[in-house]
Formats: structure tokens, C-alpha cells, sequence
């Protein structure tokens, strides 16, 4: 790697581009605004391409500023120049490899004090900095006054204040862009004793570097392996002394150096801000971080839930979704026009009665795959995923995870398997692949039992959200049941399961009003997703109860089913729903509707079926994962598990029912 | 693009994209965040084109 390689020092006239033009580099943590300023910097002419050797991304684009031409650089985000991830290691290379004109530091005005200290960093570095304080118009909501002028005479560098995605500031960036001339050797210092020790080390520095001494005995203080390695090169012979003087530093430090140094770091930043920086006397709490705290807050989270829960998933989804829309185009486009019609033709054309069942018989392709899927299935995936990505956008997801974090420790479980399990809502297949992203083996398998046994997607969940809401004491029986269920599961599988649980943390991003584009793309895809993958199984479904019915297993296995169907309580036509459920959840539900609408159920008799089914086995493609994921022998497990478990609560459920007659 | 989960942005090719061995779809579209691995729709092919057409360019 050709690192800060031997020629020039930091003052020597910077590299330019292939085209001749000065480089300009854009750093700072990621989630500042840096690629909104690169866009606003360098219009159409970007190339992304990977950096070198790695598989992380830098973009590149230009701009003329006075009839001079610069090329923009976007790096990757970065905390410090004391790289940790592959990103900032990126770019630090950049920084020292291209050693650009300009490095314009960008970061948030909200959280000034934060990021501050890698700025300190680039000028003890002796990198050409100037500072783009962005985001400030946010800033100025929360009350947020900063000073740039002072800032500037502090840090000695010029700083500009931006709101890049509003476009104020750029002006002003370009101006320094096209009139920066290096100057100024940082205006701050550590404590005599830190400042001895770094003068004990680039005392022994002889060579010629990119980065100021200064900034390279810190490195090295710090560890790193990377400029050791370059000291080594450059010095020689010298080496062995630096690395002495490293060694005996950092003895005697004990290994505080890192924590010392962010400590004197922490003050330097606080003197600067001292009277630069000031926050309200009495803080201006936006709308949206008072939303913010109700959301995660018990006693008000939790109410806060439920009305989302209400709203959006009944509501919405159950009423609206599965309700009003599935009634138009199930009831009145398939069953009143559709269905006759392609009966009709495929009947006139078609000479095997054998043929024209599998087509548009009672378990046709047509008839049945294509009518559930795009009749029933389809309506309710839209609404969910319409929902569900409001939620997403406006970041309540991030919230939630934090408000169901000690629920979920008695389960063994942390916060972060929120994610599955909310997207298990959506689909469980997807859900259950999601769980590899669990710390421990032990929260995946609970987390995976969970999602095979109480959670029901969101096809199936909008289905049986219509099919009881027209008995609320049915909805709520299941509601009831499903989370004691949830509960119980999760506190026995923690009991059962050795190990700890993990902890728990994470940074919240804002929350924010969802975009309305950004909601229908996400909609959009997901439906689209979701419709590819259920409509060949659908079919495939009905081609297989097509075979099952012309050879007559079909008629078996309903018999077979018939006195466990019984035994809850059940009509012997309920086993087809069960059957069906079998290829997915979602076929499952939707056969129970199609009995509800015939008559064929009484209100117990759907909650009964309903929990069941809610319950029952995973569907073919969440077992398959399931495999893939926990392997045959957990996958055998939760799947035996789960069906025993799901009819032994029909069972229970149906008997309790018929005592005290709720429902 | 900007994860719905976590907030943290980053490129859509950074993303960890799809689950080769997944029998359900050959591989779904999704793009899972680098930092939390919640899953993203990418955005479809034909709003990328409206996009193109409108000239507006979608770094975020
Ligand atoms: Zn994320």
C-alpha cells in the first residue's frame, strides 16, 4: 500500500487530478448531509466506483468554481482519523494518498460538541480543513445558537455555517473552495504532560510525512498499526528509537493514553464552544422528539402502541384492506364478472372435464390460485405494506425496539429482535432469515420458535383481522390468546434454553414525517415482491389439490382430518383450510374466508379456527428456512412443536369457549 | 439510500443484498443495512427511470 508515502511534507503543493484539477475531499460521520453537499457540489458528471482493493464505494464528480475546475471527493464516513472500520480506513487513504487541496469537514450543528474533536484532529494534522457546520437551520428550530465567526477565530480555520439540503450555505463553500490558501498551525494544546509525551516521540521523527508530527505521535501512542508501519519504512534505522519512545510513553500511561487523550480532546472542544455554542435556557423541545419520548416511555408507549395498533393494522388493514377492498374485487370482480366469464370461456373451448377443473374447478388455478392471490391476498398486502411503511419512514421501528426491550429480556431476547418480529408481520419467511442477525444462538432459536408459532403475516393477519371483526369478542379472544401465547412461549423458551441474554443498545435516528414518495416506492416494491413469490405457489397449490382431488387423497385427507376437526369443534370443511394453510399461512386464511362467506362457521368456531391456524405450522417456505437457518434437527423440533402446540390449544380454546360461551 | 430501521445511510450496493440460498425466491431484492441488517426494498427499477427522466438524482 503506498501510504503517506516518503516525498513532501503536508506544505508541498497538493496532487491534482488526471485533468489537472484540485482535489477537494468531503469528510465526516456519516448521516451529516455529505452526499446531499457532493450532489449540490458536483451536479451530473459523478462516477462511483470501488476504492481500490476494497469493497468500499467513493464517489467522484467536478465542479467549476471562477472557470477553475475542482474534483470532488465523497469519502466514506468516518468518526476519527484513527481508522477502525474498512470506511475509515478508506478514508484516511484518502486523505493521505490524494492529498487533496481541501478537506472540507462536514458535520451536524446539533451535535457540534460531538463530532468536534476529529476537526481538532485534521488541524493538529495539519490537513488544509475548513469547517462546514451543516444542518443548522434544524438547529436553529431546537434553539441552537452558534457562533461561526468565533468558532473560526478558535479553531483557526475558516468555518461556514450550511443547511446543504436547503441549499443555504453553498455559496460560501464554493468561495472557499476556489479561495482557500493554506495557512495556520493550530491554535489550541494539550496539557504539559501529554504535550511532552508527543514531543518525546516526533522528537524522534526525521523523516518526511504528509501528516504533522504531531498528529503521527498520537497514532502511534494510540496503536496504530498502520502508521507504525509507515514510520518504520521511513525511518530506518531510526525505528527501534521511536518504538522505544512509544513503549516507555505508553507504560507509563498504564494504558490510559486513549482515555486521557478523548478526555483533554473533550476539554479542548469545550473551551471552544465555551460562549460559541449555546443551547436555550429553556430548550426548545421540537414536535417531534415530544412524539419522540411518549413513543418509548411504558406508560405512554404502550397506549401510544395501541392506538397504532388500532388505527393502523384494524383499521386500516382488517376493515379498509381486507374488508371494503377485498369485497369489491374479491366479491364483485372475480365472483360476479370474472370467474363466469373465464368459466365460461375456458368451458367452451376446453373438451376434458379434467382440464377444465384444474383451471377453473373448485381448486382451479384460476378459480382459486389466481382469485385468492389477487382477489383476497393482494388488497391486504397492499394496505399492510402501505402501513407499514409509514411506520418505517417516520422511524417509530427504532422506538419500538426500545420500548419492548424489557419485555423482551424476560424472553431471553433483546430490543433488537424487534426487527424480526415486526417484520414477521410482514412475512415470516423473510422474519426468520432475519433472525441471523441475533447475537446469540440461543435469541435466534427464540426468536424463531416465536415467529414459526405467533406471529402471523400479514395476508394472514388481514384475513383473520375481517373474518372476526365482525364479532369484536372474537377479535379480542384471539388477540388475547396470541400474545399469552407469545409471552408464555418466550418465558419458557428463555427457561429451557441456557445462556444469557445480551445487551442491548442503539442510536435513534430522528423521528420524522414520512415522505409520501418515498412510502409508495417502498410499497410498490414490496407488494411487487410479495406478489411474485406468492402467485407460482398459489398455483403450484392449486395444481397439487387438483391432483389430490382427481386421485382422491385430497378426499382422504380431509377424512383423516375430519375428527381432529371435530375434536375442535369444527365443520369437517374447516380441514380444507388447514390443508391450505400448510402451503402458506396466507392460502390458509384465505380458505377461511371463503367458508366464513359461505356460512359455513359460527363465531366460536372461527376464533377457534382462527387461533389454530394462526398458530399452525410454519408454511412450506418458512419451514424450508427454517431448515436452512436452525438446521434439520431444530427445524423438526419447532415444526413438531408448533403443531401439537397449536392444536392443543384449539382444543382447550374450543372447550373453554363452549363453557363460558364469550364468543 | 437510508435504512428504515437504524436511520444509518449508506449506498444501495454497500448493502448486504439478498440471501443467495433462499429456496422462497432465488434470492429476494432486499438490501440489508450494513449497520443493523434490517431489510430494505431497493428502489424498482421504474422509479429509478421516472427518476432519470425527471433528472433527479437519488444519492441519499
Ligand atoms: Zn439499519
Amino acid at each position: 500500500m503506498s501510504f503517506f508515502g516518503k516525498k513532501g511534507s503536508c506544505h508541498e503543493t497538493p496532487t491534482v487530478s488526471s485533468t489537472g484539477a484540485k482535489k477537494v475531499a468531503l469528510v465526516g460521520n456519516p448521516n451529516v448531509g455529505k452526499s446531499v453537499l457532493f450532489n449540490a457540489l458536483t451536479g451530473a458528471y459523478v462516477t462511483v466506483s470501488n476504492y481500490p482493493g476494497t469493497s468500499v464505494e467513493v464517489s467522484r464528480g467536478t465542479t467549476a468554481i471562477n472557470g477553475e475546475e475542482f474534483e470532488i471527493i465523497d469519502t466514506p464516513g468516518m468518526y476519527s482519523i484513527l481508522p477502525i472500520t474498512e470506511e475509515e480506513r478508506v478514508a484516511r487513504e484518502i486523505l493521505l494518498t490524494e492529498r487533496p487541496h481541501l478537506v472540507l469537514h462536514v458535520l451536524d450543528a446539533r451535535n457540534l460538541e460531538r463530532m468536534l474533536p476529529m476537526t481538532l484532529q485534521l488541524i493538529e494534522a495539519e490537513l488544509p480543513v475548513v469547517l462546514v457546520v451543516n444542518i443548522m437551520d434544524e438547529a436553529a428550530r431546537m434553539g441552537l445558537e452558534i457562533d461561526i465567526p468565533l468558532l473560526s477565530q478558535r479553531l483557526g480555520i475558516p468555518v461556514i455555517g450550511a443547511a446543504t439540503a436547503k441549499k443555504v450555505g453553498l455559496p460560501e463553500i464554493r468561495a472557499a473552495i476556489a479561495g482557500f490558501t493554506a495557512s495556520t498551525v493550530a491554535p489550541f494544546g494539550y496539557s504539559r504532560l501529554m504535550e511532552s509525551d508527543i514531543a518525546a516521540i516526533s522528537g524522534c521523527l526525521k523523516g518526511e510525512y504528509i501528516l504533522s508530527r504531531k498528529s503521527l505521535a498520537l497514532l502511534l501512542l494510540q496503536g496504530d498499526d498502520e502508521v507504525a508501519e509507515l514510520v518504520r519504512d521511513s525511518e530506518g534505522d531510526g525505528f527501534a528509537q521511536v518504538e522505544t519512545a512509544v513503549k516507555e510513553k505508553r507504560f507509563e500511561r498504564r494504558e490510559s493514553f486513549h482515555l486521557d487523550l478523548s478526555m483533554e480532546r473533550k476539554s479542548i472542544v469545550k473551551k471552544v464552544l465555551d460562549g460559541a455554542f449555546r443551547t436555550p435556557q429553556k430548550r426548545v423541545v421540537t414536535l417531534a422528539e415530544r412524539i419522540s419520548r411518549l413513543t418509548v416511555r411504558p406508560a405512554t408507549g404502550i397506549p401510544l402502541l395501541l392506538i397504532v395498533l388500532y388505527f393502523g393494522l384494524y383499521q386500516f388493514v382488517g376493515v379498509f384492506g381486507a374488508g371494503t377492498l377485498v369485497d369489491f374485487l374479491e366479491g364483485k370482480g372475480f365472483e360476479e364478472h370474472f370467474n363466469p366469464w373465464i368459466t365460461g370461456l375456458v368451458k367452451g373451448n376446453v373438451p376434458w372435464p379434467v382440464i377444465q377443473e384444474l383451471f377453473v374447478g373448485e381448486y382451479g388455478i384460476i378459480t382459486l390460485g389466481f382469485r385468492y392471490a389477487v382477489g383476497i391476498i393482494l388488497p391486504i398486502v397492499a394496505t399492510f405494506f402501505l402501513f407499514f411503511s409509514v411506520l418505517e419512514d417516520s422511524g417509530y421501528f427504532p422506538r419500538l425496539a426500545l420500548l419492548v426491550d424489557r419485555v423482551f429480556k424476560t424472553m431471553g431476547l433483546t430490543g433488537r429482535a424487534v426487527i424480526p418480529m415486526v417484520l414477521g408481520f410482514g412475512c415470516d419467511t423473510m422474519a426468520t432469515m432475519v433472525t441471523r442477525t441475533l447475537e446469540t444462538v440461543r435469541e435466534r432459536v427464540i426468536a424463531t420458535v416465536l415467529l414459526a408459532l405467533a406471529i402471523p403475516c400479514s395476508a394472514q393477519l388481514g384475513v383473520i383481522m375481517s373474518l372476526l371483526s365482525q364479532s369484536p369478542r372474537a377479535l379480542l379472544v384471539w388477540s388475547l390468546c396470541l400474545f399469552g401465547i407469545f409471552l408464555l412461549v418466550g418465558l419458557l423458551a428463555a427457561k429451557v434454553l441456557p445462556g444469557d441474554t445480551p445487551m442491548f443498545y442503539m442510536e435513534i435516528p430522528p423521528m420524522r414525517l414520512p415522505q409520501f414518495s418515498n412510502v409508495l416506492t417502498k410499497t410498490y416494491t414490496r407488494m411487487q415482491w410479495y406478489f411474485m413469490e406468492i402467485l407460482p405457489l398459489f398455483i403450484l397449490a392449486s395444481v397439487l389439490l387438483w391432483l389430490g382431488k382427481i386421485t382422491n387423497f385430497f378426499e382422504k385427507m380431509i377424512n383423516v382430518m375430519t375428527p381432529v376437526m371435530a375434536s375442535l369443534g369444527l365443520p369437517k370443511e374447516s380441514a380444507v383450510a388447514f390443508i391450505f394453510g400448510f402451503f402458506r399461512r396466507d392460502y390458509g386464511a384465505a380458505g377461511l374466508y371463503d367458508l366464513q362467506s359461505k356460512g359455513l362457521m359460527s363465531p366460536r368456531q372461527l376464533t377457534v379456527a382462527a387461533v389454530t391456524l394462526t398458530l399452525f405450522i410454519p408454511c412450506v417456505a418458512q419451514f424450508l428456512i427454517m431448515k436452512k437457518e436452525r438446521g434439520w434437527k431444530v427445524a423438526i423440533g419447532i415444526g413438531l412443536f408448533v403443531s401439537t402446540f397449536a392444536f392443543g390449544t384449539g382444543w382447550v380454546l374450543n372447550r373453554f369457549l363452549l363453557l363460558t360461551n364469550i364468543v | 439510500m437510508r435504512c428504515g430501521f437504524c436511520g444509518h445511510e449508506f449506498a444501495e450496493s454497500e448493502g448486504n443484498v439478498g440471501c443467495k440460498n433462499c429456496p422462497m425466491s432465488s434470492g429476494c431484492k432486499m438490501v440489508k443495512c450494513p449497520r443493523c441488517n434490517y431489510e430494505n426494498p431497493p428502489e424498482p427499477a421504474l422509479v429509478k427511470g421516472i427518476k432519470k427522466i425527471f433528472g433527479k438524482k437519488d444519492r441519499e
